[in-house]
């Protein structure tokens, strides 16, 4: 998967050559996409990713876990939306012009949306600025892969599979 | 064990076990046809030849078995009669047993039953060779992989070695993890024995009993025919035990024959047990890929359709450019209409394959339910092949296993009482398919006594499910349809086979879940005919689709009965619960609003609409906002976190791009109750 042409339908709100002129560094790094919540930087890796979407018409379903905003069609694909928002326990908001949905793929058979309320950027994360959380965390945040203190950010990697862990 | 190969292994396997099934039970009405015993013949013999690759072991020593009875069936030398075939089908069960959990992703198998082992060797007339008396009988004319030492005319003379080498070859060939013992060459069956020699045999058959029979290596420098010195016995002794193998112990010690060195004849078997214990440390969980046969025309003709549907896409994208006039985009629109079309049935063509796949197996149930309740009963099947598709093929197979085997047990009399009622002895079991319109319509008829509405009319008052009264307004038709409720059995005794009532309301409910419906016919006396109906395929479904506002819903259009507008007036409330008034009969309403549209007055149905369905064997009136019609739908799974929302079928995209929910009318009214 080449994460440069996903990135194309991320709409021109986005420097694309942003991630062009990051000076290189030496040594293995994770291209994640970079995603904001509360003013707090959030990631997800490229890999996991197979596009972002601007938010269409959400098909609501009666009856889902809390959550769940619905389903939506992608490319004759049902893909169920969450909101971010309430998975980390965050005061829901109304979806805007900024607002997103990350389509993650966590296997080849589940596919899943995550609404989120703005799209950043793409970068390389050199995977030495990576602080894996400890393990002893307790649960709630067992999604957290890491966090990476980054050209003056703190970027919280999320570990989507975990996220959805033991989710039908 | 390798994957990939294994897995064309189980499909081959599959596609033979099936054939094998049906062939059995053609022999069984012709056992001298000789087509038939060849075929049957090459079927065990292909899969031994599979297993072998694979190493696994208790396939062949029953293939293997088989085989060797089939040869000697095909030369006359035996019949295939009842017993045989017993033995025969026993031996069938344990292959598709073995193939199954193979399937499951079982890499090792327990040893095979030496009963069932022993008794395929009795059918060959081959005794299972006693210890002490090894290869005295069986004749080596049954071993087809023996193979003549080079330089030998086959024509010719044997000398006593060669036929010796032979015999060798053969015991060393013959079984993998039973061989045969062997007694040092040299050593006369029928005379005395020395201590040592009886030590050696000893020897032999304990490291035999570990089950594996590895060929040991002599020491380089060591020449086969020549004497050994003690140093190096004792090497190859401890080489044999470092291995914990069984060696033959006429390749060590004794002297070796002249002709054929034992080692080559017994190598692969050593390979395979090797491998065998290779792939003991892996084993390897792996889920079988589902595969399809396509007729290669049909892909052409695919293949054909989508370079069409690119050719149409191409003028589209031109007419999008330019300013086109109406009529060439409603040329360019009509044509990609009659492209999709076509690519649709041709796609659903491939999923279809004939229903023969499930009847195949029915010949066998028959047969040996018939032959335990000491029944005659003829099966005969028809349309054959009509095609299905393939999901369906699938789903269909258990609940038709459980109806046919109703009908023999329940159905069919016992040939006295058939007699004494002036039928023939025999009993006909029709199996039949054929395609009506896009449906498919199976039919299970047989001729035996038939059910009786009052014993089930009586029952169903006994089982506390009706009032006396309400049971003597059933029409025939509905007390016949009392047996597809839970708990029904009119079955006086349980047996194995049925009569535990738990039965004919999972094959409804089966029935139900692929939008297909049942329908009973009984005469007394005469017979019973139970058909059912499904759609030719699960992947476009016709519904009704109805809606609140601009969210649509679609419901199953084979369950809808029918639909009219809701009015207050013939509405009452029983114990908290809204019913309606349908023709003397009171139907339960649930507002699917309260559950699907909350922000709707709660109040006010007036215009809405009542659409009745049946769900199981209950009716239940929803109540609609609006009707919008009937539309073909193909239906899509609900995903992440939806999976299990009740109610839900799955969802799919209408006309208009919008999405639509279907609804699982199982799970709507338990979500109301």
């Amino acid at each position: 998967m080449d994460a440069a042409n996903e990135m194309s339908s991320f709409g021109n709100e986005i420097a694309m050559d942003d991630y062009n002129d990051e000076p290189s560094y030496l040594g293995p790094s994770t291209r994640c996409v970079l995603f904001t919540l509360e003013n707090e930087v959030y990631g997800i890796q490229v890999k996991k990713i197979r596009e972002v979407l601007r938010v269409g018409a959400i098909r609501k379903v009666a009856g889902a876990t809390y959550g769940v905003l619905g389903v939506i069609n992608v490319r004759g694909v049902i893909v169920t939306v969450v909101d971010s928002r309430s998975m980390f326990n965050m005061p829901l908001r109304e979806v805007d012009d900024l607002s997103r949905i990350i389509i993650v793929e966590l296997d080849e058979e589940r596919t899943v949306g995550i609404l989120v309320d703005f799209v950043k950027e793409v970068k390389d994360i050199p995977d030495d600025k990576i602080e894996p959380l400890s393990a002893s965390k307790e649960n709630a945040s067992r999604y957290i892969q890491g966090v990476a203190h980054f050209q003056d950010n703190v970027i919280i990697l999320i570990d989507v599979d975990n996220l959805f862990i033991g989710v039908e | 064990m390798d994957e990939e190969i294994l897995q064309d292994f189980l499909v081959e396997a599959a596609d033979l076990v099936d054939q094998l099934n049906e062939q059995l039970a053609d022999l069984e009405n012709d056992p001298t046809d000789s087509d038939l015993l060849n075929a049957v013949f090459r079927g065990f013999h292909t899969i031994k030849g599979g297993a072998g690759f694979l190493a696994i072991t208790p396939l062949i020593e029953v293939c293997h078995r088989a085989e060797n009875v089939f040869d000697k069936i095909r030369n006359g030398d035996v019949d295939y009669d009842a017993d045989a075939a017993e033995v025969i089908l026993r031996a069938f069960d344990v292959i598709s047993d073995i193939l199954e959990q193979l399937n499951d992703g079982e890499r090792e198998f327990s040893e095979n039953d030496p009963e069932l082992l022993a008794k395929l060797d009795a059918l060959t007339g081959k005794k299972p060779p006693p210890i002490d008396e090894p290869t005295a009988d069986a004749s080596p004319a049954i071993e087809p992989t023996l193979q003549l030492p080079e330089g030998v005319d086959p024509d010719g003379e044997m000398s006593d070695d060669e036929f010796e080498a032979l015999l060798n070859q053969r015991d060393s060939v013959q079984s993998v993890s039973e061989p045969a013992l062997v007694l040092p060459e040299g050593v006369d069956p029928d005379g005395d024995m020395s201590d040592e020699e009886f030590d050696a045999l000893l020897n032999q058959r304990d490291s035999i009993e570990k089950n594996s029979a590895p060929a040991l290596s002599l020491p380089e420098g060591v020449d086969p025919d020549g004497d050994m010195s003690d140093e190096e016995f004792e090497a190859l002794l401890n080489q044999r035990d470092a291995k914990t193998k069984a060696p033959d112990v006429q390749k060590t010690a004794e002297v070796p024959s002249p002709v054929v060195p034992p080692q080559s004849a017994s190598k692969p078997a050593a390979k395979k047990t090797k491998s065998a214990t290779e792939n003991k440390a892996k084993p390897a969980k792996s889920s079988t890929e589902s595969t399809v046969r396509v007729d290669t025309k049909r892909l052409d003709e695919i293949m054909n359709l989508v370079g069409e549907l690119v050719l149409v896409r191409n003028r589209l994208l031109t007419l999008k450019g330019k300013n086109s006039n109406r009529e060439d985009i409603a040329n360019a629109v009509a044509n990609l209409d009659h492209v999709t079309t076509d690519l649709q049935a041709s796609v659903l063509k491939t999923r279809m394959q004939p229903v023969k796949k499930v009847f195949g197996r029915f010949p066998r149930v028959v047969r040996d339910l018939a032959r335990k309740l000491g029944k005659d009963i003829n099966l005969e099947l028809q349309g054959e092949e009509t095609d299905l598709d393939k999901n369906l093929v699938e789903a269909l197979a258990d609940p038709l296993v459980h109806l046919v085997r109703n009908s023999v047990d329940h159905g069919v009399e016992m040939p006295d009482i058939r007699a004494a009622a002036g039928k023939p002895k025999t009993g006909t079991v029709v199996l039949a398919a054929q395609q009506e319109g896009d449906h498919i319509l199976l039919s299970i008829t047989d001729d035996g006594k038939g059910m009786d509405p009052d014993v089930l009319r009586q029952k169903a008052v006994e089982k506390g499910m009706m009032d006396e009264q309400m049971a003597s307004q059933l029409d025939d038709k509905s007390a016949f349809e009392l047996i597809l409720s839970a708990g029904f059995s009119t079955a006086d005794q349980v047996s194995d086979i049925s009569g535990r009532g738990v039965g004919m309301d999972v094959v409804k409910n089966m029935i139900t879940k692929l939008n297909g419906s049942i329908d009973i016919h009984s005469v007394l006396g005469e017979g019973t005919k139970i058909s059912i109906r499904v759609p030719l395929t699960l992947a476009i479904l016709p519904t009704l689709m109805v809606g609140f506002d601009e969210d649509s819903y679609a419901i199953p259009l084979t369950s809808v009965q029918e639909i009219f507008d809701f009015n207050p007036e013939k509405t009452n409330k029983i114990d908290g619960q809204m019913m309606v008034r349908l023709r003397d009969e009171s139907i339960p309403l649930y507002f699917l609003n309260e559950w699907l549209a909350t922000d709707k007055p709660k109040d006010n149905y007036r215009g809405d609409k009542v659409v009745i369905v049946s769900v199981g064997n209950q009716r239940a009136g929803l109540v609609v906002n609006q009707v919008n019609g009937q539309e073909e739908v193909v239906i899509k799974p609900l995903g992440v976190m939806l999976k299990k929302a009740l109610g839900y079928a799955g969802a799919t995209i209408t006309g208009n791009g919008s999405i639509a929910l279907i609804l699982d009318l199982q799970g709507v009214v338990k979500r109301f109750q």
